[in-house]
């Protein structure tokens, strides 16, 4: 049985049904990992004898007659920003050297109590600063839908280890787009839920007024399950909104469309935007109307014009900041001096790449007296008035459908002496994180040449479910992405 | 040419840590004095990678206390910054604080000297997260020379509320009354120990010159003034230093100064470490807090009356030398039994005299707290009913006083075991004591006789005596009556 080309759901039941193990399921998609990995290096640091030990303990339980949870068996990968009790994290950076958290991130612990068997920690762009996985100290991932291509980033590990069929799921973490560009480039679903849905404890912070956790799966229903275990209250998050969620498998039961008005937004369309994916929207335009839908005409020229210059001073100089503790003092890399500021220097010159230097010192600068102003201060006022543009787009329409990427995935090497176009492959997902919206990545299969199709779709905060209902819609037209090939036939 | 003169602005910044069970954004314990190091800490206050603050709504009610106690405004919505610098005893090289919109402002505070009254307006008071302690591997503890240092984290992360006052004290012996004043503040509001030694209260100073022919010069801050003396010898040297360098024409350099204990001087710790800019910018793992109107207004209803109103009352209300009133007002229990014992009837002049001798003895002593004592107030004003009424004297309630307290009995009882009783002693035993004391001193009493006492020396003398065999349990008049008598029986 190929159990790396089920859904999460399904291996849940199967296994709880007995009709097979915790254990096929895991050692399937450990060989499927341990056969492409070579290729791909979509991990960073894979689990598999933990994995092994954890599959053994859930169908001990199942067989006692224990229900170890949802996500019963579940083989799934964590994006390596998140915390997980004595595994080595890194966030794809030298400066965290062999680093073991003595905690889990909620996330890891949600998904671990529900029965998900954690099999490696993936690769990503240092620190989540990045749009390829190509900025990561342990070298770059592939597309396993076309391994001379980028997979996306920053969490390009996590996406193309579900699109190459390692697990089901996996979780990503999206600061300006780190999720929908990534599903989006390999051909998967992704979800950055609405600011505060999800708890970020345990999550190695980039810019914390944008990062949010959230799920890639190759199906809408799998999304779902992950979001119903994932999105808590945690009382250790203080911008975790308190309170119950929705049911989100529920919320897709039956979905429709009809009655609801889809917004296009007229400053996306058209430009530089890639034709492929400019007519994926078209058609899942035109579909969404044959299913009962209006299609309204929204603008949203400020995030258009302002969101990335605004984006790049907000993420920056909070990332200046919470990259600070990474002295050398307590933890990972030290590179010794005789004194503390030559250690600082010496320390972060060595353990940060490029990437993070130039956004560090971009992010000081900006919060800088004499400049802070005339950036950080101005940024956070267009932020608001990005914040409402989008709501009054929402006057006008319930969810907004636009594209998750200008561009088809490119090329290994392509963009990484280009900072400022690898920045605008982040044009159209990071005004969602400014607003602090859900926003979502739906697979709309291939183009002639075979490479992913996407669109994105963005709800009003806390409207999650209605990402979810019209993504249902979307998928049983445009067909569940399959399983990548990987470079390997 | 007239001669210069000067004036010296000097303005506090109070670091009070708060006296809550966990810290400010975990719930690691806050007792670091004596724990082994690195064990009260978890991921939060260490600033694990991944870590997040959650903020502990007992410090907020700490710091409403001292800010409405101070007479300050709360902001109803407050926030927290992050103030940006590299340090090792900082775990995530920043610290969380307040910055645009404080916990409190606009608030005053009087101070006491030389008898005459004055308000220091206080600018702010604002949270903050206190930092670890780094020790250094060298014989004199300092960092120049040390072969390694240690970081012990177990600090990082309690509470402080920062007090800062406005430029408004103008001498190094205000700046101590105000710090003394908030001492005696925060701890009448259980916020803090307000311990100097331990580290509980600290001080940073402001000061400046202003001189007479219209040139103010620049401020410098000192630091590490670690006891109120510290504080006023590093004023003192700055007042002189400042003003030398004003009267030769030179410019006063706006920095941060040091205090030297041991040498007795501020030196200038310019460097590149101590080139900051802090890059404040809202801590984005914190949202708005909102502080609700209850929770002011509960705060509010559970404030006790402020050092300086008993202060004043006792002197104004009560009547009491303006020394009394201070040291009666020093610690809110002993202020409030005295209040108690002046309300169970007790005269309050007499009250204070009682408290402040005998009372704050025990207290001294003991090392004991007022509410320690085995004699409450009702205690101690039944007793001065007694000495009032003229019924026991001053010697003698004293000596029922001690058992008492030692006893925790009541003044019935303690008489009884004293051997003493209320309205003296029969007039038979009087007569006996009164001829005894006559026989055995026969030169007064002879000089009493024949009526060459005509100041009443001898006869204060021999009233002393008898007063002392009977324990002071008779009236001066009864005792002065039966001299009288014997006297007359003699001349029978």
């Amino acid at each position: 049985m190929l159990f790396h080309e089920m859904e999460a759901s399904s291996i849940a039941s199967g296994i709880r049904e007995g009709e097979f193990t915790a254990k096929d399921v895991v050692v399937d998609c450990l060989a499927r990992m341990r056969a492409l990995e070579p290729v791909l290096n979509a991990l960073i640091t894979p689990l598999s004898e933990n994995a092994l030990a954890k599959a053994v303990g859930i169908d001990a339980a199942v067989s006692s007659g224990k229900d170890p949870g949802s996500l019963c068996g579940v083989p799934v990968v964590i994006k390596d920003n998140m915390c997980a009790r004595g595994v080595r994290t890194t966030c794809g950076s030298r400066i965290l050297g062999d680093w073991k958290p003595p905690y889990d991130a909620t996330v890891v612990d949600l998904l671990e109590k529900a029965g998900a068997v954690v099999i490696g920690k993936s690769n990503m762009d240092e620190f989540a600063m990045g749009s390829s996985t190509e900025h990561s100290a342990f070298g770059p991932t592939s597309n396993p839908r076309d391994t001379d291509r980028v997979p996306g980033g920053s969490s390009g590990g996590s996406a193309a280890s579900v699109a190459a069929g390692y697990a089901p799921i996996a979780l990503g973490s999206d600061t300006g787009g780190s999720i929908r560009q990534p599903a989006a480039f390999c051909g998967i679903h992704g979800l950055k839920p609405t600011y505060g849905l999800v708890s970020r404890w345990g999550l190695v912070a980039f810019a914390s007024s944008l990062d949010q956790i959230g799920p890639f799966a190759r199906s809408v229903s799998d999304i779902a399950l992950v979001m119903d275990t994932i999105a808590r209250y945690d009382p250790r998050d203080s911008t975790c909104r308190p309170g119950d969620r929705p049911g989100y498998r529920e919320s897709i039961k039956a979905p429709t469309v009809r009655g609801k008005r889809v917004g296009i937004v007229r400053e996306f369309q058209g430009g530089s935007l890639d034709p492929d994916l400019g007519r994926s929207i078209e058609n899942t335009a035109s579909m969404l109307a044959s299913s009962g839908a209006e299609i309204v005409d929204v603008s949203l020229p400020e995030s258009a014009a302002y969101g990335l210059p605004c984006y790049y001073i907000i993420a920056p100089a909070e990332a200046s900041s919470n990259l600070a503790r990474f002295d050398g003092v307590r933890y990972g890399l030290r590179e010794d001096a005789a004194d503390l500021i030559t250690q600082f220097i010496r320390t972060r010159s060595k353990g940060f790449g490029e990437e993070v230097q130039r956004r560090i010192l971009t992010g000081t600068f900006a919060l800088s007296s004499g400049y802070y102003d005339a950036y950080y201060l101005l940024a956070l006022k267009v932020r608001r008035r990005i914040c409402v543009e989008f709501a009054d787009a929402f006057e006008a329409a319930d969810v907004i459908l636009m594209p998750a990427t200008p561009s088809l995935p490119f090329r290994k090497g392509e963009l990484i002496d280009d900072p400022i176009s690898m920045y605008m492959s982040d044009v159209f997902t990071l005004p969602v994180n400014l607003a602090g919206l859900p926003g979502m990545t739906v697979s709309t299969g291939m183009n002639d040449s075979g490479l992913p199709l996407s669109v994105q779709l963005v709800a009003p905060r806390w409207e999650d479910s209605r990402l979810l209902e019209f993504a249902a819609v979307i998928e049983a037209w445009a067909g569940r992405p399959g399983v990548a090939s990987g470079g390997v036939l | 040419m007239m001669p210069l003169s000067f004036e010296t602005v000097i303005g506090l910044e109070v670091h009070v840590q708060l006296a809550t069970e966990s810290k400010l954004f975990c719930s690691c314990p806050t007792a670091y004095i004596g724990s082994e190091p690195n064990t009260n800490v978890c991921p939060a206050c260490l600033g694990l990678p991944g870590s997040l603050p959650s903020l502990n709504r007992r410090a907020l009610e700490l710091g409403v206390k001292a800010a409405l106690a101070l007479n300050c405004s709360i902001n109803c919505m407050t926030k927290f910054h992050r103030k940006n610098y590299f340090y090792p005893d900082l775990p995530k090289a920043f610290q969380v604080s307040q910055y645009d919109v404080p916990l409190a402002v606009s608030g005053s505070m009087p101070i006491f000297l030389e008898g005459k009254v004055k308000n220091i307006n206080i600018t702010r008071l604002h949270l903050e997260e206190d930092a670890g302690k780094l020790i250094h591997e060298t014989a004199d503890g300092r960092l120049s020379g040390a072969a390694f240092s240690l970081v012990d984290y177990n600090r990082a992360g309690v509470p402080l509320a920062e007090i800062v006052s406005e430029p408004e004290l103008s001498s190094p012996e205000e700046a101590r009354e105000y710090v003394l004043m908030i001492r005696r503040l925060v701890r009448y509001l259980e916020v803090s120990d307000g311990d100097m030694e331990s580290g509980s209260l600290r001080v940073d100073a402001n000061i400046s010159q202003k001189c007479s022919d219209g040139r103010w010069g620049s401020r410098v801050e000192i630091k590490n003034v670690n006891s109120l003396r510290a504080m006023e010898r590093a004023l003192e040297y700055e007042t002189i230093r400042q003003r030398g360098l004003l009267l030769k024409g030179e410019e006063i350099v706006q920095e941060t100064r040091h205090w030297d204990d041991n040498s007795g001087v501020t030196r200038s710790s310019r460097g590149k470490e101590e080139a900051h800019d802090y890059r404040y910018f809202p801590e984005p793992d914190l949202p708005q807090i909102a502080v609700e109107r209850t929770l002011v207004e509960n705060v509010r209803e559970s404030l006790p009356e402020p050092p300086w109103k008993k202060r004043e009352k006792f002197a104004r209300e009560w009547r009491l030398s303006p020394a009394d009133s201070a040291s009666l007002s020093e610690n809110l229990d002993v202020a409030v039994f005295l209040e108690n014992v002046a309300a169970s009837g007790a005269d309050r002049q007499m009250a204070a005299n009682w408290v402040k001798t005998d009372i704050l003895r025990v207290l001294n002593e003991t090392g004991l707290a007022v509410g320690d004592l085995q004699v409450g107030p009702e205690g101690l004003a039944s007793l001065l009913a007694h000495v009032e009424k003229g019924s026991l004297s001053n010697t003698a309630a004293k000596d029922v006083l001690d058992i008492m307290l030692k006893k925790g009995i009541a003044v019935d009882d303690a008489m009884k075991e004293a051997g003493v009783k209320a309205g003296g002693v029969s007039r038979e035993s009087l007569l006996g004591v009164v001829a005894k004391v006559l026989g055995e001193n026969a030169a007064e009493t002879a000089l009493l006789f024949s009526g060459e006492d005509t100041s009443g020396k001898k006869r204060k003398f021999l009233q002393g005596l008898i007063m002392r065999e009977i324990r002071g349990q008779a009236a001066p008049e009864d005792v002065s009556a039966m001299i009288d008598r014997v006297l007359d029986e003699m001349k029978g």
